[in-house]
């Protein structure tokens, strides 16, 4: 393969941000070059240009572009990863929404959900929390752009990679395990729905339901600024009134307009949307 | 807190931006967008300004302290314009505001021609020492090694001065400066920026004082820059050998201070790959480079104690190609103690000293008794000798372990009888045989497909019709190295293979071996329209085959987007006298992507009369086209593309502007001169 020079490079960002809304800013040459070697050698080509040109008219680019993702972007993800949020959930966000949950379902969205972990952790806090109990129920929808993701997240499958913030008990009394592999426990599944979909699409809706909270954590980086404005755009549409945006540690709406005020429960920053509907 | 959100959105923004008319309001709209909140617009309206706003004009915002965003726009938008800049860069170096002389010394040293050096070596005597800095760095970036003797002098002046210099000194690059930096270490409080200054030097000159530095130092910051210092300068040392081991007894002193500890704690220490895939260690130093430093002066001071240490990082998945390298360039001290080396009890010693010995015949009788050794690892390194050495005699060991080994020792083992004589793959003929298991047959096969040879010619034939694809396609690759029309007939036949990937196997193998009726059958199989067809199209390309210009044309108009453009492709590679033509048609055409490559083929193949295309194209609305323009200005070179040039470094897309400023770089006399 010839070193991607710098025309290459902005030819198929650009595509790649157009497709997807993601950036590559500040990502080295040949951190995406290192990704894509084995996939242009299984194609037979020889330069990032040649796989540029597959992707914008070969017959199969609808099947790469659904590739790509998966190429592209790092899926990591675990178990109970930034805990805290999941107490913010559990302790702060439903007790202020009892009043609009009391006649239908506690409604949470993960949005770029990868292979499931984030949707099922939130579960498991709900059902921790007692809130079955307490009459509370939920629906989990959750979406990534990656179909294959998106598989693995309906097959409830893990290794241990998954796993890595959970300790022995935890291991035994949310999963089965089999031949190294970890199928989460059924109770566990309950009330949560995978989608497909690219939350960078022009003027997108999820088409569900209207959410009382959307996790969207580790994602945003990604995002170019104009995808991160229809994005967060997308988000306020899809909340209800007073609904919580939850971003990463390392996501922020602070230092750009949005329709979401920060607030600060538990030990975190959340978004609560502003706008009247 | 709520934010009022009635502003429009960062997309209609970047939109009105570049929308803009070409009005006076233009300007306007321009310098209010510098200061926009979103990095997005501002990168826009930066792009915008280094196009259309004159350096006077930018030059004034740079002097306006009440607007720190705009003036750092109007700074990037400065240095975006480069060349076209650097007059009025000069004017401001006049300026009585020393921000804007500062600013203006900083926007060259990044734009980087050597020519505006003269204007900026007064400044480093400027009363305001942030000024005076400034200039000094900036004689640094801009390699100027005129100014050597006015930096040396300032080795003596005020601590950031001193500081200033030294990084300069050290960016220049220039022999002058070893004594005066080493007459720094170990006794001043810049000593170790001193050292790093010798490390971006790396001239062979200071090979000597940094290695009699190095056993009086024992403070452990200073210690390790003048590790990585030597570690750098014994890369590029010609001759290091010599040098270093005039010093060996005193890195071998065994004290608690001494450095031999300090060598093997490094030779010991665990790497982890940290962020970007640089290996740092647990407190943030740079291990790996100081791994590879002491490694390195093991090797040329020829510490041989410490051999077993260099060895076994060999056995580390991050250690081994350069350790091995390091010893096959300085190969004397290992070859004097290989064969107690190859006694270690350390398996990892073992194969490190196996692979990395610089070998010949008559070291056989060592090497010959590790293909019995215990390891499997230690095994396959011993064949990879038995490669290196070159001896048919080896043969039939090697493919005893080609048949029997673990599958390391069968992948060394094959690469290894591909590095023997010829006539010593005979031996190969028992693991072709029917009888023998397909993976013993595709281990053979990938000898044979390594090197020419015109052995087993019947036997690779017939293995290129097995029923298995990972034979046939293993069978091809050898084929490919026979001579004559047999092989090229079991390659064409393949084109025709039930298995996709066999059949671009042998695409692939019939381009590189070339050949008259590959391009006839090739051209022949343009006529069939299935999805084999769009990497025959790319093979005939590759193939610079003339012959298959007329059907490539002709086909162009009937066939789908993707072929198109490996027509183009195709063309441009192969250059017909009807190419011109081609391109024109195609760049009159709407469609982006074709317009891009017709472009690119322009830029490639334009003669000088052709010229004024190309500076045409350096106007069109797409950034890939003029981008390919100033390619194409820059191959041809010569004054009249000068003016275009100087227009494409201010492009509003970077990549053009930088492409434009290479392609300046390289016509004789700089931009610089050109303006003045």
């Amino acid at each position: 393969m010839t070193p991607m020079d710098a025309a290459e490079w902005k030819l198929l960002t650009d595509l790649i941000q157009q497709r997807f809304g993601l950036t590559f800013d500040g990502v080295r040459t040949n951190i995406l070059e290192s990704r894509l070697r084995p996939r242009l050698r299984e194609l037979h080509l020889q330069s990032t240009r040649e796989y540029y040109h597959y992707l914008c008219f070969h017959p199969d680019r609808e099947a790469e572009f659904a590739r790509l993702p998966l190429l592209i972007t790092n899926n990591e993800t675990y178990f109970f990863r930034e805990s805290n949020q999941f107490d913010i959930l559990v302790r702060h966000v439903v007790p202020e929404r009892r009043r609009e949950i009391k006649t239908r379902p506690f409604r949470m969205l993960s949005a770029g959900c990868s292979s499931g972990e984030e949707a099922y952790s939130a579960v498991i806090a709900f059902q921790n929390a007692g809130l079955e109990l307490s009459g509370v129920r939920w629906e989990v929808d959750a979406c990534d752009l990656n179909p294959l993701r998106i598989a693995q997240a309906r097959s409830a499958t893990y290794d241990m990679t998954s796993l890595r913030a959970c300790d022995e008990e935890a291991r035994r009394r949310y999963f089965i395990e089999t031949g190294g592999r970890f199928q989460l426990r059924e109770r566990h599944r309950k009330g949560v729905r995978f989608f497909e979909t690219n939350l960078a699409s022009p003027n997108g809706t999820f088409g569900w339901a209207r959410y009382d909270a959307i996790l969207c954590r580790n994602m945003l980086i990604y995002f170019s600024d104009e995808a991160f404005d229809s994005l967060i755009g997308l988000f306020a549409r899809s909340l209800c009134p007073g609904g919580y945006l939850l971003l990463g540690h390392s996501e922020s709406l602070l230092d750009r307009p949005s329709p979401f005020e920060p607030v600060s429960l538990g030990n975190g920053i959340v978004y609560r949307k502003t706008q009247p509907d | 807190m709520s934010v009022p959100t009635a502003r429009p959105s960062i997309t209609h923004r970047l939109a009105a931006l570049n929308a803009l008319p070409e009005t006076p309001a233009r300007e306007e709209a321009i310098l209010a967008a510098l200061e926009d909140e979103a990095p997005a617009v501002r990168e826009r309206a930066i792009r915008l300004a280094a196009r259309y706003l004159e350096p006077a004009v930018l030059g004034e915002l740079v002097a306006d302290e009440g607007n720190a965003n705009r003036r750092n726009a109007a700074i990037t938008a400065l240095e975006r314009q480069g060349p076209y800049a650097l007059q009025h860069l000069q004017v401001m170096l006049r300026q009585e505001n020393t921000d804007v002389v500062m600013f203006a010394l900083q926007v060259i040293a990044r734009i980087g021609d050597p020519a505006a050096a003269p204007a900026v070596v007064p400044l480093v005597d400027h009363p305001d020492l942030n000024v005076a800095q400034s200039a000094v760095e900036a004689l640094g970036q801009l390699h100027n090694s005129e100014a050597i003797p006015t930096l040396l002098g300032l080795l003596e002046r005020e601590l950031w001065l001193q500081l200033a210099a030294i990084d300069a000194l050290g960016a220049i690059g220039d022999p002058r400066a070893v004594g005066p930096l080493m007459a720094l270490v170990p006794d001043s409080v810049v000593a170790e920026p001193a050292v790093q200054a010798l490390q971006r030097l790396a001239v062979p000159e200071s090979l000597e004082p940094l290695l009699a530095r190095l056993p009086a130092i024992t403070e452990r910051s200073l210690r390790d820059s003048l590790l990585l210092a030597i570690g750098v300068v014994v890369d590029l040392h010609p001759d290091p050998e010599p040098i270093a081991a005039g010093f060996r007894d005193e890195l071998l002193a065994d004290s608690e201070t001494g450095l031999r500890p300090y060598l093997e704690q490094l030779l010991r220490a665990h790497c982890t790959t940290g962020y970007g895939g640089a290996l740092v260690g647990a407190d943030g130093r740079d291990e790996a480079g100081l791994l590879r430093a002491a490694a390195a002066l093991v090797v040329v001071a020829q510490l041989e104690p410490l051999y077993p240490l260099v060895l076994a990082r060999i056995a580390e998945a991050e250690g081994a190609e350069w350790a091995e390298t390091l010893f096959r360039q300085h190969p004397e001290g290992l070859r004097a103690t290989l064969e107690g080396l190859l006694a270690s009890d350390d398996p990892r010693v073992r194969r490190g000293a196996l692979l990395s010995a610089s070998l010949e015949k008559r070291d056989l009788s060592l090497v010959l008794p590790h293909l019995s050794d215990p390891q499997a690892s230690v095994r396959a390194a011993a064949c990879r000798a038995l490669g290196q050495i070159g001896a048919a005699e080896s043969a039939p060991l090697l493919v005893e372990r080609l048949r029997g080994g673990e599958p390391v020792e069968q992948a060394a083992a094959a690469q290894a009888l591909a590095l023997l004589p010829g006539s010593a793959l005979q031996e190969l003929e028992s693991c072709l045989l029917p009888s023998s298991s397909e993976a013993i047959k595709v281990r053979a096969l990938e000898v044979l497909g390594n090197l020419p040879t015109e052995m087993f010619e019947s036997q690779i034939l017939e293995l290129t019709r097995a029923n298995s694809a990972t034979l046939r396609r293993a069978a091809l690759r050898a084929a490919a190295q026979l001579p004559g029309a047999r092989a090229e007939v079991a390659l064409i036949r393949a084109l025709a293979d039930r298995n996709q990937p066999v059949q671009l196997e042998a695409l692939e193998l019939l381009v590189r071996r070339g050949g008259t009726q590959a391009t006839t059958t090739l051209v022949a199989l343009l006529s069939a329209g299935d999805s084999l067809r769009y990497h025959v199209i790319r093979a005939l390309g590759h193939l610079q085959a003339p012959e298959a210009t007329g059907k490539l044309l002709s086909l162009y108009e009937e066939c789908g987007p993707h072929e198109r453009l490996e027509i183009l492709w195709a063309l441009i590679r192969i250059a017909p006298p009807e190419l011109w033509e081609f391109l024109e048609a195609r760049l009159a055409e709407p469609e982006t992507e074709g317009r891009r490559v017709a472009a690119y083929g322009m830029a490639e193949h334009a003669q000088r009369d052709q010229l004024p295309r190309l500076i045409a194209l350096a106007a069109d609305p797409d950034w890939n086209v003029r981008n390919e323009a100033a390619r194409g200005l820059g191959r041809l070179g010569g004054g009249e593309v000068q003016p275009t040039l100087l227009t494409l470094v201010r492009d509003v897309e970077p990549i053009v502007a930088r492409t434009a400023r290479k392609a300046l770089e390289r016509l004789p006399g700089s931009a610089t001169r050109v303006l003045e």
